[in-house]
């Protein structure tokens, strides 16, 4: 209505979010997955020369195996490879080693978020935030910070150039060279932005997120696979809007326990609870408000959403960092549901 | 504690926001907008036109108001019952002329005009009625087509009679007097007015019909699904609404003398103004004879004032219409929107700052430490139960419980595999005892304290208690009935856990936290209730102590529990023994060895207790956000709690998997088992307690009987 801007005032205005339809459209097929694999945090997964690889904590994993390839100081946060097989890696601690080859570490990137290569020089790197590091991303979300930037390094010279500032912890990275441009998902707007390779404004792609996007990848047939780590949900933004609780609450609580997304569904009684959570009847809803989700959506090349897999409030399989193309499937980490997991889309189209 | 909280706590505490809710739910509420329209009217009109409340002045205004507000009342009347009359106009000319004709052509007796008034309003009105109620045609279209006939008969009779009328010597001392005579000053006509309002106002409100009528315009289908003669009512609001035009015509035709082209011309638009504008609904079933006359009063000050101020008919329609248009557009807006606005302004937080408290976090080694021994429970009743609150086993070892349908379901012993239902209560059967008779009793939520018979009849025995002088809302009225225990001499002890929300709105005010819950008592000698204490955070359980000299209850909100002593030096006064839990307790039993069991509903948790320091951030999440979206207590992980005569906790159970019994609200120890109950749940568990009296039961506890 008209009025409806004045009334606002008085009444105060209504906490919205986009809803999950269309190519949204919830179903259970991420906790009807096969698990491929059972390790504590996956995080970011790839292939190397066909075969999968992938993050969990200090150590890169090869699928098949329970032992690590390698094992770094700090937590693993991205994780990268060119083509003739130099695996970039981005530590918690802050900065970049590089696994093989004898390429000097990387300093000054204190929560690289996610990397990539174009070519065998070129490296992108996604710096989330430049004052959190990337295990403490909740914080950097309940400050509404926006310090991230978009980096390219040539590996061959050393020199770096900052390609955007201010981005709000761009969390995923896809290099598009045909274009001339980079693509990356800004999570705390909730969107994917186009950000020219010498630099400039960024240009939003798709906006309106569901949930925060995590990672990006690139399918064969041209279009793309997009990670959402976590679903927006009403009572965070409204707690965003808050600044008296919020600044309480971060200085008060331990960040388990507030009012922030989640990479993994509620395990404690000291989590915050909404009432559309509440067990009923020896049921949760599937689709009551909930802090964390399991959402992967694949794009087209034009980045339109053309279908999703999900992992509803009421399944575990929640907090998917990456995922990516692997002999006609889907591979995915469930990093809150310490699970790797193998989507086949035919059985959800079927 | 920062400047900013404290200013939140008097802020909060002190200023009453929750009245302007509790106002709000006032329907004489409805009344204000044109109650403030009449005085602004009045006061507006008084001040621009001198000698406007000169006896003489008044005398004439009112006059003219008798007459128009009998028409109101009528169809103000057939608004309620939700229909609409047009033909007021027409009905009240006819009526005239009616009254005129016999009198001064005819020369028949004054009472024989008054007759022939009436009749002829009361065959229009049947017209009407019949048209719409019986053939069940648009009463907008049907009142229109005998407003426009009704005009034409009165135009043709007026043209080849009026000569006749004024040229006739008839002269009538009753008929002056009905027209010009005073008694105490006050005109026959405002005499009239007000004992036809007075009739009509005691006839909707305490009547039979008045009521049919405002059913009938409420919901017709409702109405005539509860056997009200819905075409019979509304025929008939018709035919009153014709007989009080027909009054008003007698009255003016007394008072001119005469009838002219002029007679009731646009009285329908003004009558249709003034009944809209004083707040009666156009979708009926709102509404009041107040109101009417205060939209009478608002009408004619209005119209009569624009007239003497000099302003022409034109201007006069005009302002008419306008109010109209906003009369209808606040009455349509406020009937769609009266309930969010309160939704809005009823739930009033208040500050409170939660106690530190020990963790129970299952590693934290403190006594309050959960585990998860109660999800290894047998299931009773799984997928046929939902909601039993409380669970009570009887002498024979049947297992009671209430469920969410009203039901007390009965389960039979030693298996506890079939069941039946044993009483129907209506309301949500909470807490539940027995008392030395084998009498079961229950809390029932937002109805009161019930008595069911061993055959399954319940019996009311207490709905009320007494009414605090500065309530607001009537908090006589036991909302939320919780718990209950049966003192050694019968008398029986109850929480009533808040006078602001209704039971199945309890968590709301668990994000209010205004302390309103009250300990009662309810004397089966005398039949009376008695409010013992109160201005607890949602009463909860409660339970005599093993030597019957004192009760335990619990505060769920502020997670405390209180000793209430029956005897002895503190006698009638109450002492917190356990506080600052980390959980919220609700009903409490004895045990076996001599403690007591407490459940516990739900956890605290860091950022609900935050909230509770924040009432502006409570507000405004329960505005801006939809219910679902709203921060709760943990009630997914719910405890049982065993603590000792002095308070000191003595062991703690839980369901940390959260698939069992994720919020327990109350056990029961019966023969070596726990019998558990949630009220979210669908199922009673049954835990086998190590090392328990297996002879034990409530009944011989408290009675020292096994019968």
């Amino acid at each position: 209505m008209i009025l409806d801007p004045l009334l606002d005032l008085l009444r105060g205005k209504a906490v919205t979010i986009p809803p999950m339809d269309g190519a949204l459209r919830p179903n259970t097929m991420l906790d009807d997955a096969d698990i491929l694999k059972s390790c504590e945090e996956p995080d970011n997964i790839m292939s190397v020369a066909e075969k999968l690889v992938h993050s969990s904590g200090r150590d890169i994993f090869a699928m098949n195996s329970g032992k690590p390839i390698a094992s770094f100081e700090s937590d693993i946060t991205a994780l990268a490879v060119n083509p003739s097989g130099i695996i970039a890696v981005g530590l918690n601690a802050g900065g970049i080693v590089f696994q093989k080859g004898k390429i000097p570490p990387l300093d000054g990137f204190n929560c690289p978020t996610t990397l990539a290569f174009d070519g065998a020089e070129d490296l992108y790197i996604c710096n989330g935030s430049d004052t959190h590091s990337a295990n403490e991303w909740a914080a950097d979300l309940m400050l509404k910070n926006s310090g991230g930037s978009l980096w390219h390094v040539s590996l061959a010279s050393g020199e770096r150039r900052c390609l955007a500032k201010n981005l709000s912890f761009p969390y995923g990275l896809v290099v598009d060279a045909s274009n001339g441009r980079v693509i990356v998902s800004e999570a705390w707007r909730h969107r994917l932005v186009s950000i020219p390779v010498q630099g400039g404004m960024p240009k939003p792609v798709l906006a309106k997120l569901a949930g925060y996007p995590a990672r990006i990848t690139r399918k064969t047939s041209g279009g793309f696979i997009l990670c959402l780590f976590a679903p927006r949900n009403r009572l965070i933004e409204f707690v965003l809007q808050e600044d008296d609780y919020r600044n309480a609450m971060l200085g008060e609580i331990d960040s388990r326990y507030w009012i922030a997304p989640s990479l993994s569904a509620s395990r404690s009684f000291l989590e915050p609870l909404q009432n559309g959570g509440v067990k009923t009847m020896g049921i949760h809803k599937p689709w009551s408000p909930s802090r964390s989700y399991g959402l992967i959506v694949e794009l087209d090349s034009n980045f339109l959403p053309v279908t999703s897999y999900h992992s509803r409030a009421n399944g575990t399989r929640h907090g998917i960092t990456s995922a990516i193309e692997h002999e006609g499937g889907i591979i995915a980490t469930s990093r809150g549901g310490n699970l790797i997991l193998r989507v086949t889309p035919e059985a959800g189209q079927a | 504690m920062t400047f900013r909280e404290q200013f939140q706590r008097w802020r909060y505490n002190l200023v009453p926001d929750h009245l302007i809710g509790e106002i709000l739910t006032k329907r004489w509420t409805d009344n204000a907008i044109p109650f403030l329209a009449l005085v602004l009217t009045v006061a507006g009109f008084g001040t621009a036109i001198q000698g406007f409340f000169k006896p003489t002045a008044l005398v004439e205004s009112t006059r003219q108001l008798g007459e128009f507000s009998i028409v109101v009342t009528g169809l103000t009347i057939v608004m309620l019952a939700g229909g609409i009359d047009l033909s007021v106009g027409s009905i009240f000319a006819l009526a005239t002329f009616a009254a005129v004709s016999s009198v001064f052509i005819f020369d028949l007796p004054v009472w024989v005009g008054f007759l022939a008034a009436v009749t002829m309003g009361a065959a229009f009105g049947a017209i009407n009625g019949y048209l719409i109620g019986y053939m069940r045609l648009r009463a907008f279209l049907t009142t229109l087509v005998t407003f426009i006939i009704g005009r034409a008969v009165y135009d043709i009779l007026v043209v080849n009679f009026a000569a006749q009328i004024q040229t006739s010597s008839v002269t009538s001392k009753t008929w002056d007097f009905i027209g010009d005579g005073r008694i105490l000053g006050v005109s026959i006509s405002v005499i009239a007015a007000i004992l036809i309002a007075i009739m009509a106002h005691i006839a909707l409100t305490r009547s039979r019909p008045g009521l049919h009528m405002l059913a009938v315009g409420g919901s017709r289908r409702s109405a005539h699904n509860s056997g009200i003669r819905v075409r019979e009512t509304v025929f008939m609001s018709y035919v009153i609404s014709g007989i009080c035009s027909g009054i008003a015509g007698f009255l003016i035709a007394c008072r001119l003398s005469g009838a002219g082209p002029g007679t009731g011309l646009n009285l329908e638009i003004l009558a249709l103004t003034a009944a809209v504008v004083g707040g009666n609904s156009l979708g009926g079933g709102r509404g009041s004879i107040a109101k009417g006359a205060m939209g009478a009063i608002i009408v004619l000050v209005m119209n009569n004032g624009l007239i003497r101020l000099g302003y022409g008919t034109g201007t006069n329609q005009m302002v008419l219409g306008l109010m109209l248009a906003a009369a209808v557009v606040l009455d349509i807006r406020w009937l769609k929107n009266r309930h969010k606005v309160l939704d809005e302004v009823y739930v009033a937080p208040i500050y409170h700052r939660m106690g530190e408290t020990q963790s129970a976090l299952p590693d934290s080694g403190s006594p309050y430490a959960l585990n998860n021994r109660i999800s290894e429970t047998d299931y009773i009743g799984l997928g046929e139960l939902e909601g039993p609150e409380d669970v009570i086993l009887d002498r024979n070892d049947h297992l009671y419980c209430g469920t969410r349908h009203g039901e007390i379901v009965r389960f039979f012993a030693p298996d506890y595999k079939k069941s039946e239902v044993f009483a129907h209560t209506g309301g949500f059967p909470l807490g539940l005892a027995f008392d030395k008779e084998g009498t079961l009793l229950s809390c029932v939520g937002a109805m009161g304290l019930y008595a069911i018979s061993k055959s399954g009849e319940a019996k009311q025995l207490s709905a009320e208690t007494k009414r605090t002088i500065t309530s607001i809302v009537d908090d006589a009225r036991l909302r939320d009935p919780n718990d209950l225990d049966v003192a050694r001499d019968g008398r029986i002890y109850f929480t009533d856990s808040t006078t602001r929300y209704d039971a199945h709105d309890w968590a709301l005010d668990s994000i209010e936290g205004r302390p309103t819950g009250r300990l009662l008592v309810y004397d089966p000698k005398t039949g009376e209730t008695k409010t013992l204490l109160e201005n607890y955070r949602y009463a909860n359980g409660v339970c005599m102590a093993h030597d019957g000299k004192s009760l335990f209850f619990a505060e769920s909100w502020a997670c405390r529990v209180h000793r209430y002593w029956l005897q002895g030096p503190k006698a009638g006064t109450a002492e917190c023994v356990i506080k600052d839990m980390p959980g919220y307790p609700d009903n409490i039993n004895r045990a076996s060895d001599g403690s007591y069991w407490m459940a516990w509903l739900g956890m605290r948790t860091p950022s609900f207790d935050l909230a509770l320091r924040n009432p502006g951030f409570r507000k405004r999440m329960t505005r801006r956000l939809p219910s679902d979206e709203w921060l709760f207590p943990n009630i997914n992980t719910g405890g049982v709690v065993k603590f000792d005569e002095t308070g000191c906790i003595v062991e703690t159970l839980g369901d940390m998997t959260g698939t069992s019994h994720p919020m327990v609200t109350s056990m029961r120890e019966h023969k070596g088992y726990l019998y558990v109950g949630g009220i979210l749940n669908n199922r009673i568990g049954r835990y086998k307690i190590p090392g328990a009296d297996p002879k034990w039961t409530g009944a011989i506890s408290y009675w020292g009987v096994a019968l």
